[in-house]
C-alpha cells in the first residue's frame, strides 16, 4: 500500500479505495446516517425532524436548494467549454462534472427522503400541475441527473471498455451537450421560484419575483468558485497541480456576474421599496447587507483584483466566501426570511436532521475521491505530477522508516 | 386606470407589482375609510377602501354562485359545536395533543376547523373567538402549487385534496397564504389533511355541518354573493360595532369563507397585509415563461454551438494547409 492516495492511472487494473483516518470518520458518519434514514423511513418525517406545520420545510430544504446551487459548477463549466469556446477550461472540466453529478446523486435521496409518500415519487408523470414551479422543477431535475449519469457512462467506458457502448455514446453525445446546458438553467431557477408562492410570508428581503433569475445568477457565479475550491483540495490530498491560469480566467467572469448580481439586487430592493428596511439597521436588514457585503461584494473585488486573484491564498479565500455567501443566501431563503411569518419563533433543528445533512456530504466526500482513484478524472498530466509527489512522499516515509519502527517498537511493545 | 371598475373610488396598483407600496396604500386607505366612516356614518357604501381591481371583480362574478359562509365573529361565543360537527361528520380523531379549541387550538391533521379563544382584545374587554378553516379561495395557491394536481379547486366550489394523488411534499404548506393545510408528522406515510368544505353536502347546496352546527347563528350559509351582499348589509346597520372590512373579499383575489368583526382583524391573529392579487399569479408569471425562455435560450446555444464548431475546423483547415505548404 502506498503512504499516499493517488489519481487513478492509465493502465491501473485493480480498484483501490485508500483509507485514512479522516476516511474512517467519515465512512462511520454515513453508516450512522443510513441507520438514521431507515428509522426516518419507519417512524415518518416527525420523529427525526423538528418540521411541523409553522415550519413544513426547513433545514433539509435549504441544504437541497445549497446542494444544487453549489454542483452548478458543473453546467457553467460545461457551457463555457462547449458553448464559449474556452478550451483551457478542459482540465478542470471533469472535476467540476464529478462534483456536480454528487451534488444531485445527493440532492435527489434527500428529496425523495423528504416526501411523506415517497412511493408516489413517480406520480408527476401522469398528473401534471404545470402551473408549479415543483414540476419543473421535478422534471428538469430528474432529466438532468440521468443526462449527468450517462454523460459519467463516457469516463466509466474509458476504465471499463463496453463493446458498443462508444459508438452509442458517439452519437448521442451533442444532444446530450445541448440538455447538459439548458435544464439547469431551469431547475436552478425553479428552486427558488418555489419561493415566489410565498408572496406574503416570505420577507420582502429575500422575496422577489426576480427570484428565479437571482438563483440562476448565484449558481452560475459559485460555479468557478466551487471549482477552485476542489482544484486547492485535491492539490492537497493528491499532490495535483492548481490550475492557476484557468481558474483566474474562470473567477473573473464570476465577478463580472457578481456585479451584475449585485446591481440587480439593488435595482430589485428599489423598485419594491425595500431600501429602507434594508438599510434601516434592523436584524434582517443586516443580515441582508451582510450576505451582500461579505458573500458577494468582497469576494467580487477580491476576485476583480489582479494581485488578490493571481495569489493562492487571496483565491482560497475569495472562493470560499462566494460559497459560504451562496449558502448563507439560501438558508436566509428558506429559514431566515420565514421567521417572522411562521410564527413558531428561528427553526431549531432535531439532532437527526443535522446529521443527516453531515451523512449526505460525508457520502459525497467519499465517493468523490473513490471515482477519483479509480476513473479518469485529472488530465494525464495532474496525474503524472500527482504520482511524482506520491512517490517522493513514500520515498521521504521509507527513509525515516527506520527511526520510526525502532521509536514505535519502544513504545507500542514494552514487554 | 382607463375603464375605473364600478366600485372602484380609488385606485391601486392593479398589477400588484409593488408590493410594499400598495400595503402602504392600503393601509392608508384603511385608515382613511375608517375616518370617513366615523365621520358620515352610513352614507356612502362601499367605503373606499374596498378597491375592486379587476381581476377581484371578474372573480366574484364567476363565483357568486359559489357555497360560501358568512361567519360574523361579533355573535360568536366559542362553545365549540361547529368543531365537534366537523370532527363527527369527517370521522376525525379527537386528540389531547391537538386541541381544537380554546387558546391553544391551532388546524392539524385531525382538525379541519377549530375555534381559537383570542383573549380579552374586544373594545368590551370581552374575549374574542375565531372559527378557522379552510378558506376555500377563488383561485388557490395550494392548487396551483401542487405538482401532482393532489389539491384542486372543484367547479362547484370548494378546494379539495385528493391524498392518493399526493406524494406528501408540503409545498401547499408553504403555498398557502392562510397557513391551512397540516401534515401528518407522526405517520409513516404523511399525507396533507384540511377541510373540504363538506363536499358531500355543500355540492348539493346544503349547509355544511359547522355551520349546521352552530347555536347562536355566527355562521351563514349561502352563495358567495349573496353572503357578501348581506355581509355589507350587516356593516351599513350597524357600521359603529363592525371593522368596514369583509376578510375574505379581497384577500388573495377573494375567498368562499367570509368574516366580519368588530375588532381589527389584525389582533385576531388574521394574517392582514395580504395582496389582493391571487397569489398562483405571481408564480404563473415565471412558468409561464418557461417555453419562449427555453426556445431563446436553445436557439443562443445552437448558435454560440455552431460557431465554435465552425472555428475549430477552420482551425484544423488552416493546419492542414500549413502542413501541406511546408510539404
Amino acid at each position: 500500500m502506498s503512504a499516499h492516495p493517488t489519481p487513478w492511472r492509465r493502465g491501473r487494473r485493480q480498484w483501490t479505495f485508500h483509507m485514512t483516518p479522516v476516511r474512517y470518520v467519515l465512512v462511520l458518519i454515513v453508516a450512522i446516517t443510513v441507520a438514521l434514514v431507515v428509522y426516518r423511513l419507519v417512524y415518518g418525517l416527525g420523529a427525526p425532524t423538528n418540521l411541523s406545520d409553522r415550519w413544513p420545510w426547513a433545514l433539509w430544504t435549504w441544504w437541497k436548494l445549497t446542494g444544487v446551487a453549489l454542483a452548478g459548477a458543473g453546467y457553467s463549466t460545461a457551457l463555457c467549454v462547449h458553448f464559449l469556446g474556452r478550451e483551457r477550461w478542459r482540465d478542470v472540466e471533469r472535476g467540476a462534472f464529478v462534483v456536480s453529478l454528487l451534488g444531485y446523486l445527493m440532492v435527489c435521496t434527500a428529496l425523495i427522503l423528504d416526501l411523506g409518500q415517497w412511493y408516489n415519487a413517480w406520480h408527476p408523470l401522469y398528473s401534471w400541475g404545470i402551473h408549479s414551479a415543483m414540476f419543473e422543477l421535478y422534471y428538469c431535475i430528474s432529466a438532468y441527473t440521468v443526462v449527468q449519469i450517462v454523460e459519467f457512462l463516457y469516463i466509466f467506458e474509458e476504465r471499463v471498455p463496453v463493446p458498443r457502448l462508444r459508438g452509442v455514446l458517439k452519437r448521442i453525445y451533442v444532444p446530450l451537450l445541448f440538455l447538459g446546458a439548458i435544464l439547469p438553467v431551469f431547475h436552478q431557477s425553479a428552486l427558488c421560484s418555489l419561493y415566489v408562492i410565498a408572496k406574503g410570508r416570505e420577507d420582502p428581503l429575500w422575496w422577489s419575483l426576480l427570484l428565479p433569475v437571482f438563483a440562476v445568477m448565484t449558481s452560475f457565479y459559485v460555479g468557478p468558485a466551487v471549482v477552485a475550491i476542489e482544484n486547492l483540495a485535491s492539490h492537497r490530498i493528491y499532490g495535483r497541480p492548481v490550475h492557476m491560469r484557468v481558474l483566474v480566467e474562470m473567477v473573473r467572469i464570476s465577478a463580472g456576474v457578481m456585479f451584475v448580481y449585485l446591481v440587480l439586487k439593488i435595482v430589485d430592493y428599489g423598485a419594491r421599496g425595500v431600501l429602507p428596511e434594508l438599510l434601516g439597521g434592523s436584524a434582517l436588514g443586516n443580515v441582508a447587507l451582510l450576505e451582500l457585503g461579505l458573500g458577494v461584494l468582497v469576494p467580487m473585488v477580491m476576485f476583480m483584483s489582479p494581485r488578490i486573484r493571481s495569489s493562492r491564498s487571496g483565491m482560497v479565500v475569495a472562493s470560499m466566501l462566494t460559497v459560504l455567501g451562496v449558502v448563507a443566501n439560501r438558508f436566509n431563503i428558506v429559514i431566515t426570511g420565514m421567521v417572522a411569518s411562521s410564527g413558531a419563533g428561528f427553526y431549531r433543528p432535531h439532532w437527526m436532521e443535522v446529521f443527516f445533512v453531515l451523512g449526505l456530504g460525508a457520502a459525497v466526500g467519499l465517493i468523490y475521491l473513490f471515482i477519483v482513484e479509480n476513473f479518469p478524472i485529472y488530465t494525464e498530466t495532474d496525474v503524472a505530477v500527482s504520482a511524482a509527489v506520491a512517490s517522493e512522499e513514500k520515498a521521504r516515509l521509507r527513509a525515516m522508516e527506520p527511526s520510526e519502527t525502532r521509536t514505535s517498537t519502544h513504545a507500542g511493545h514494552p514487554a | 386606470m382607463s375603464a375605473d371598475p364600478p366600485f372602484a373610488e380609488t385606485d391601486g396598483p392593479e398589477d400588484g407589482s409593488s408590493g410594499s407600496d400598495g400595503l402602504s396604500r392600503r393601509r392608508f386607505l384603511g385608515t382613511l375609510a375608517i375616518a370617513a366612516g366615523a365621520a358620515s356614518i352610513g352614507t356612502t357604501f362601499p367605503p373606499a377602501h374596498r378597491r375592486m381591481t379587476e381581476t377581484i371583480r371578474e372573480l366574484a362574478e364567476k363565483h357568486g354562485n359559489d357555497p360560501s359562509l358568512l361567519i360574523d365573529l361579533t355573535k360568536c361565543v366559542g362553545c365549540g359545536a361547529c368543531v365537534m360537527a366537523c370532527k363527527l361528520d369527517n370521522h376525525l380523531e379527537w386528540r389531547e395533543d391537538q386541541p381544537a379549541k380554546g387558546p391553544d387550538a391551532a388546524l392539524a391533521s385531525s382538525n379541519w376547523s377549530v375555534v381559537q379563544a383570542e383573549g380579552r382584545v374586544g373594545r368590551d374587554g370581552e374575549s374574542r373567538y375565531v372559527k378557522r378553516q379552510c378558506m376555500h379561495c377563488l383561485e388557490p395557491s395550494c392548487a396551483s402549487a401542487c405538482f401532482v394536481k393532489a389539491l384542486r379547486k372543484s367547479p362547484e366550489g370548494p378546494v379539495l385534496y385528493d391524498g392518493n394523488l399526493c406524494v406528501g411534499c408540503r409545498y401547499c404548506l408553504m403555498a398557502c397564504p392562510f397557513s391551512v393545510p397540516t401534515f401528518e408528522w407522526d405517520k409513516t406515510f404523511g399525507r396533507v389533511d384540511k377541510c373540504d368544505f363538506c363536499f358531500a353536502r355543500t355540492s348539493k347546496g346544503e349547509p355544511s355541518a359547522c355551520a349546521q352546527a352552530c347555536p347562536v347563528g355566527a355562521i351563514t350559509f349561502g352563495h358567495r354573493a349573496s353572503m357578501l351582499e348581506e355581509a355589507w348589509r350587516r356593516i351599513g346597520a350597524e357600521p359603529q360595532k363592525y371593522v368596514p372590512h369583509v376578510y375574505g373579499e379581497t384577500e388573495v383575489g377573494g375567498t368562499s369563507m367570509l368574516y366580519l368583526s368588530d375588532v381589527s382583524f389584525e389582533k385576531l391573529g388574521f394574517r392582514t397585509g395580504l395582496p389582493t392579487d391571487p397569489i398562483p399569479s405571481y408564480e404563473w408569471k415565471i412558468t409561464r415563461l418557461i417555453p419562449s425562455v427555453a426556445a431563446g435560450l436553445g436557439g443562443t446555444l445552437v448558435a454560440l454551438y455552431v460557431r465554435r464548431r465552425r472555428l475549430i475546423l477552420e482551425e484544423e483547415d488552416a493546419a492542414r494547409t500549413d502542413e501541406e505548404v511546408t510539404a
